[in-house]
């Protein structure tokens, strides 16, 4: 089941996690990468590409994430186990914050301690990573 | 004849003299490959070129470090994650930065601010970065204190006024998330730093910078190189450079007498690959992953590889060789360079790059079974998707990016080693090609303690060539920060805990501690100032190593702060 799962949706979880725009998800495997575009990533950008760069397009998509990958990608490095157990940053199984406040930490982060995801994930993804956290067993 | 008029010459120049000492603290290459001639000061990060964290002042020695006391200090201000940086001095002037890039000026005998820089910094993107917002050291030279910034910047600062001189965007952080947190090394005329990389979708650049305009003047993709200077991006199959990793995060070393400057890089990513023993031809990222957890050898003046020697082909564990320094050690007429690594492992090098031993400084170890005195790894321990357990060392590694110190007049390399491992569970991730994408680790896993053990850290002094061992002191968690050693017999070890102790560098003696009220996790350095020596440590928890010990160690950790930044100097009464 949970295989079934990861091979749905693998392609998915590196869009979810990289994409600057979060409404063209569906399109992302299409597009080309920072390397693929002929300009590297690490090049400072053209004067008028600079500003807007932080700047992300609130998340409407409904795209799918696997939030296992997720933690497997991102999040386990401080949040151990898969957020069974604590670490850098807390245990996430049987967390006391509410689904609002989850949502609201993974947006805005902690400085020094977690950062913010911001626009990062869509309604549909937060609350598939909310749901992942509520089924967390040890 | 011209007596008389040499007289009044020597006059003005006595007149002139505060103003020729000042622009003597102009450091510029001639003072840098003479700073041991230079015991008053610390004007790089790894002390001289020798990269030996070692001071020959004894004024402060080990008759009567009994008597040393807290002289004074500087509270830091935004200090999240504690203060992670190296002081430096020159002619009596202390220089530090601390996290969200800011630097200070101290009078380095009482402390006062001479000024004090804060980098406009883009704080929407810092809150996005996971490594961040501390800043791990700055360099000098030419009139400037140098530093790069959080968002992809190196910046020059005046060192007399603390106001900006020129800045110079390298990286394009607001794309990537990560930027510069590594102390810069200055070598000539040029300001060398390297880039964060180890967990990201880029090349992990190293850059050459004119020190005194701040131009560019070359890059070395630590991933796959680039056509013209050490094109391997055949050593990622499946264009899988593209996932990047590298990055040179800490500060390297040079060598004058051969014109190489020597820098460790960063590890691949994703960190873990699924691939197994099949690593060369599948899994995320199949082949040996060059310029990866390597240590490379670049010409300061055109940033051309020189040579490179892989320490760990494939990485798989993120045991990358950017921790270590470079230590020039010349013994019976040869002459070594020295590097330990986040794996466990010291490689002593010839000054070619050629490796003429390995010999292990932690005790536990099982990502290989051995590394041969010629480098060559012997039973790695590849693992495919799945769980895994009891790997060791842990992936904050058996040594951290803190430094060691090797004392000339006891021959002894002082390095603090850990012992711990982790449990983990490779997962099979996409490939992350696209910026923004935080960390690409490849596995949940957590923190273990050694099977039939307690984990925990330990300072050893050994031969630096072949490990040999004269004496260790065992401390419950491993100490985070870097050490010191002295002429005056003396090494010190700001510990996890807060402890800063002083030992009888031959024998291992403890002769002094003070609690300095919260962990270490920086430099350490002894300088001289209006004639009178002093110690100088950073305080302050927090980090990605440090960020652990609250959940797995708990006692003291569990309320230490880690918004806490102070500066502390000593001196005898």
């Amino acid at each position: 089941m949970l295989r079934s799962f990861l091979d749905l949706f693998s392609r998915t979880v590196a869009v979810a996690l990289g994409l600057a725009f979060a409404g063209a998800w569906a399109q992302v495997p299409q597009q080309p990468g920072p390397m693929q575009s002929g300009r590297h990533a690490s090049e400072v950008p053209a004067k008028d590409t600079t500003a807007g760069a932080t700047q992300q397009a609130p998340a409407t998509g409904a795209a799918a994430l696997d939030p296992n990958q997720l933690f497997a990608t991102s999040c386990g490095w401080c949040h151990l186990k898969g957020g069974r157990a604590d670490g850098k940053g807390p245990k996430l199984m049987g967390t006391p914050l509410t689904d609002a406040e989850i949502v609201s930490r993974i947006r805005n982060g902690k400085p020094g301690q977690m950062p913010a995801y911001g626009s990062s994930f869509s309604d549909d993804q937060l609350r598939a990573i909310v749901a992942y956290i509520r089924e967390l067993k040890p | 004849m011209t007596r008389w008029w040499h007289l009044p010459a020597l006059s003005l120049a006595s007149l002139l003299l505060p103003w020729t000492f000042a622009t003597a603290a102009d450091v510029d290459s001639n003072r840098l490959l003479n700073a041991d001639k230079e015991p008053d000061n610390w004007m790089t990060y790894h002390g001289t070129y020798k990269s030996w964290h070692y001071s020959p002042l004894a004024a402060i020695n080990a008759g009567n470090v009994a008597q040393l006391r807290a002289a004074w200090s500087h509270v830091a201000s935004r200090s999240n994650r504690g203060l992670q940086s190296y002081p430096l001095v020159v002619d009596g002037v202390l220089y530090y930065s601390g996290s969200y890039n800011q630097v200070w000026a101290l009078d380095g005998a009482t402390g006062d601010v001479l000024w004090q820089y804060k980098q406009k910094l883009n704080e929407d993107l810092v809150a996005k970065q996971t490594h961040s917002p501390y800043n791990r050291g700055i360099a000098i030279g030419y009139g400037n204190i140098y530093m790069g910034t959080l968002d992809g910047k190196v910046v020059a600062i005046d060192m007399k006024s603390g106001k900006l001189t020129w800045e110079t965007k390298l990286v394009n952080s607001e794309k990537l998330t990560v930027g510069f947190t590594g102390a810069p090394l200055l070598v000539k005329d040029k300001v060398i730093i390297g880039a964060q990389g180890g967990e990201w979708p880029d090349r992990g650049p190293i850059f050459g910078v004119d020190a005194r305009t701040g131009k560019q003047l070359w890059r070395f993709y630590t991933v796959g190189g680039e056509e013209g200077n050490g094109d391997a991006r055949n050593t990622w199959l499946n264009d899988s450079w593209k996932t990047g990793g590298g990055g040179g995060w800490m500060p390297g070393g040079y060598d004058p007498e051969t014109n190489t400057v020597w820098w460790g890089t960063a590890n691949p990513a994703p960190l873990y690959d699924w691939s197994g023993p099949d690593w060369k031809t599948k899994g995320a990222r199949p082949g040996d992953n060059l310029y990866t957890t390597a240590v490379i050898l670049l010409d300061p003046d055109t940033g051309k590889l020189k040579g490179y020697h892989q320490e760990l082909p494939h990485d798989a564990w993120d045991f990358d060789s950017s921790t270590g320094e470079f230590i020039m050690i010349e013994r019976g007429g040869k002459k070594f360079v020295v590097h330990p690594s986040k794996s466990g492992f010291v490689w002593v090098y010839d000054r070619a790059g050629k490796v003429v031993n390995v010999w292990r400084l932690v005790k536990n170890i099982n990502f290989v079974q051995d590394i041969k005195p010629n480098g060559e790894l012997v039973g790695r321990r590849d693992m495919t998707e799945g769980k895994h357990e009891n790997l060791c060392p842990f992936i904050a590694g058996g040594m951290s990016w803190n430094m060691g110190s090797y004392n000339p007049k006891t021959g002894l390399l002082y390095k603090v080693g850990n012992e711990w491992c982790m449990d983990l569970e490779i997962v099979k991730t996409t490939p992350v090609l696209e910026p923004m994408a935080q960390l690409n680790i490849g596995a949940n896993f957590n923190i273990t303690h050694p099977k039939g053990d307690k984990a925990h850290g330990h300072v050893s002094a050994r031969d630096p060539i072949t490990g040999k061992l004269k004496w260790e002191v065992k401390f419950p968690e491993p100490p985070l920060a870097s050490l010191l050693s002295t002429g005056g017999n003396l090494v010190f070890v700001p510990d996890a805990r807060g402890w800063l102790r002083a030992y009888d560098a031959t024998t291992g003696k403890e002769l002094w501690k003070h609690n300095n009220g919260q962990g270490h996790n920086g430099g350490i350095i002894t300088y001289r100032a209006k004639g009178k020596q002093y110690v100088a440590v950073m305080t302050g928890w927090g980090g990605l190593a440090g960020d652990d010990y609250a959940a797995f160690f708990g006692g003291v950790f569990a309320q230490m702060p880690k918004d806490s930044g102070v500066l502390k100097v000593f001196a005898l009464p």
